[in-house]
């Protein structure tokens, strides 16, 4: 069974009874080193669909969340229940709840770093003080308002104000929490999160592949979340002044937001700024500030370090690149797609009216870019089937295609995969207009495929 | 990807009933169980079949049985009707299954299974109607248009399931506005089997509950044991257990009355 990946949180989703002997068969061993290898936030398993369990079908879920956290330090646990299954879940493990429990999986979005909507008023109540001042301070240092009912009277009565809050999280319980540096995309920024004492191990948590893949595909600002950090020593000190230097050759500027120096010496933060690192007390001073975001570099790409030219290695695997992009598309739209034209040439797009774009990149044995440029018509039929209704919301429009355009890397991925190359993806960056597009992709060769799908025309671009 | 054209193709192309099981279901319609064997014996296939399903360990028979008339005496009017459109259903299924981690044995277990535990139901709801037990050979053919409809498309559908929880008849409704179940009527329809039993059938779907009162009970428990049975390492093993979705909350009302009955502890 694999995993569906949505806002950094993994989710397998068994449907009927869960055994020993069926939960063996829902996690074989290739699906338990798939989800290791998973970079989420969070890994869980929905009871939602879920008619009956026992501690014995459950323990081979504990199995894996165990060998998981060994490996990438991941939240692991289960959501999507029921009072009557929490209890039963509660009851099966009493004092060895080493895992998480999110009553449904919108809760465990609120607790996942890479969940980008922020500022939710939530009212929470737990049994446990501890458990129901962890979720507090959690949710807080995610940017929510929180309210803790201090008894199940005081909660009762605050729920019956149901319009006050965005969400109620009750029948939920914080096991551990993770440590690896979660990376989310707001716009055109990356956001990483980071927390606690950082020290050397900040060199192994951190996916320094992933962010010069980042860099490469276009990203320029990228901010640290660095509310929930209680101090750094100088390997960390060392380690972000050299992420600072080697992104500067990339014009990248790199933020810091929230860091206190009441535990880290103060001198660390002259360094930092020394090295070009820039401190902001809150993530909105940066995020609604959209003077400062173009001057950050959140809306331009420019004065790319390298721009590499498409070599041999990848005109070889073309075919594979636009048969994963035409069959996708194809799959999604249900219109049989015609391929016009062929180019080498940098991106040219004619008629840029109407029309939104998204990246994604590549990078391992092979690395390169992918750009699909969409008119909104089609973006919105390949959305239909996704969110199963049609819609004009550009941003959920947006979504959807990145989500579509990560299933064109998945299969790429794949296909590559069957040659014996081996590449991961990054995340998957949209564009609202063409020119935000052309500012990453200025100055870059590639090969332009024009398709036609109906009427509507539809541009793949590949870079490097 | 999947057109309304590749549907109606695949409806277009199930063959209908063979004349001999025509003749045979007819003969079992009004209970004469030693003519309809002696017209069984000439489908070799059927014979097979039979043989195959009615020797598997839920049958518990201690030798071996071979002999149609025995096979039909032992199994009742009800029961070797529901055989024959066992049979019927099989006669669908692909030489390799591809989607699905399927083979012939495996189906015919799923088949078999199905109709022993359907019947231990229908005893348990005091229901003696022959076309209700005849209802559940249609549920495992979704399974069959499933794996038409699909099998050519594998890694796409694939890789969209890994984006969005989304099963099988949720992606064939949002691509053309017909769902698997539906299908399934047309095959009902096709070898004019009673209404009653597409009826079911789509109520056991979960997503199509029935006005008629008795109809959606039995579309519950048929929802249910199909996903008891899906839930097997087995049928888990073959990509069975998310091809539909399931409805828990569907069938809240009759899940401790199913697990007294299947002796779940």
């Amino acid at each position: 069974m694999k995993a569906v990946v949505k806002n950094g949180i993994a989710v397998f989703s068994p449907q009927g009874f869960l055994d020993a002997n069926s939960s063996n068969a829902f996690m074989c061993l290739e699906d338990i080193e798939a989800a290791t290898n998973l970079k989420a936030d969070m890994i869980l398993i929905s009871l939602k669909k879920v008619v009956f369990f026992n501690r014995n079908g459950l323990d081979i879920f504990i199995k894996l969340f165990s060998k998981i956290r060994k490996k990438n330090q991941a939240i692991v646990g289960f959501c999507d229940y029921d009072r009557k299954k929490y209890e039963a879940v509660r009851r099966f493990f009493q004092d060895e709840l080493n895992f998480s429990l999110f009553k449904t999986l919108e809760i465990a979005y609120l607790f996942s770093s890479s969940f980008k909507n922020q500022n939710k008023n939530i009212l929470i109540y737990s049994s446990d003080k501890s458990q129901r001042s962890a979720m507090a301070i959690e949710l807080h240092d995610a940017g929510h308002n929180t309210t803790v009912a201090q008894s199940i009277e005081d909660f009762e009565e605050k729920k019956d104000n149901r319009a006050a809050y965005d969400y109620i999280i009750d029948s939920t319980f914080l096991g551990h929490m993770g440590q690896k540096v979660a990376a989310r995309v707001t716009g055109n920024a990356i956001i990483y999160t980071i927390s606690s004492f950082l020290d050397v191990e900040i060199g192994e948590n951190f996916n320094i592949e992933y962010h010069n893949n980042s860099l490469n595909v276009g990203f320029r600002l990228f901010i640290f979340d660095a509310y929930k950090v209680l101090s750094m020593n100088i390997h960390a000190l060392n380690f972000f002044s050299k992420l600072a230097s080697s992104g500067a050759e990339y014009n990248a500027s790199i933020c810091f937001v929230g860091m206190k120096f009441d535990k880290t010496p103060i001198a660390f933060k002259e360094t930092m700024e020394d090295a070009g690192i820039l401190f902001y007390k809150q993530m909105d001073d940066i995020l609604k500030n959209k003077e400062l975001l173009k001057e950050l570099g959140a809306n331009t790409a420019s004065n790319v370090k390298n721009k590499r030219v498409i070599n041999k290695e990848t005109i070889l695997e073309l075919p594979k690149f636009i048969d994963a992009t035409v069959a996708t598309l194809e799959m999604m739209t249900n219109a049989k797609a015609t391929k016009e034209a062929l180019n080498v040439r940098n991106l040219t797009i004619e008629d840029k009216k109407d029309k939104i774009a998204s990246s994604i990149g590549y990078y391992g044995d092979m690395d390169g870019m992918v750009i699909l440029v969409f008119p909104k018509e089609i973006a919105k039929k390949a959305c239909e089937l996704l969110i199963g209704e049609s819609t004009d919301d550009l941003e959920m429009i947006l979504d959807t295609l990145a989500e579509l355009v990560n299933i064109v890397g998945g299969k790429i991925k794949t296909l590559l995969a069957d040659e014996n190359i081996s590449v991961n993806i990054t995340l998957p960056r949209t564009y609202q207009d063409i020119d935000s597009l052309m500012e990453v992709v200025e100055g870059r060769k590639g090969v332009q495929v024009d398709l036609l799908f109906k009427s509507d025309k539809f541009l793949f671009f590949l870079t490097r | 990807m999947i057109t309304k054209d590749n549907i109606d193709s695949f409806i277009e192309k199930i063959p209908p009933s063979p004349k001999i099981l025509n003749e045979t279901l007819s003969l079992l319609k009004i209970g004469d169980l030693v003519k309809a064997a002696k017209v069984a014996e000439k489908d070799l296939a059927l014979k097979s079949y039979l043989k195959s399903i009615v020797n598997k360990p839920i049958y518990g028979f201690r030798n071996e049985v071979s002999d149609i008339g025995q096979i039909f005496g032992i199994l009742g009017v009800s029961l070797s009707q529901q055989s024959v459109y066992n049979y019927m259903v099989t006669l669908l299924s692909p030489n390799k299954w591809t989607l699905f981690n399927l083979n012939r044995a495996l189906f015919y277990e799923l088949q078999a299974t199905l109709s022993k535990r359907w019947e231990a139901i229908l005893m348990h709801l005091n229901i003696h109607d022959d076309n209700i037990y005849a209802a559940i050979t249609l549920l495992p053919a979704s399974i069959i248009v499933t794996e038409a409809l699909f099998a050519q498309k594998k890694e796409e559908v694939e890789l969209l399931k890994e984006t969005k929880a989304l099963d099988y008849n949720t992606i064939l409704m949002r691509l053309c506005g017909v769902g698997l179940f539906d299908i399934c009527e047309e095959i009902a329809k096709k070898w004019e089997m009673d209404k009653s039993v597409s009826a079911v059938v789509q109520a056991a779907s979960g997503i199509k509950p029935s006005e008629n009162e008795e109809i959606n009970t039995l579309g519950k428990w048929m929802h249910l044991l199909l996903f008891y049975k899906l839930s097997k390492p087995e049928f888990i093993n073959a990509g069975l257990n998310d091809f539909v979705d399931f409805q828990v909350e569907y069938v809240s009302d009759i899940y401790d009355d199913f697990a007294l009955l299947m002796e779940i502890e």
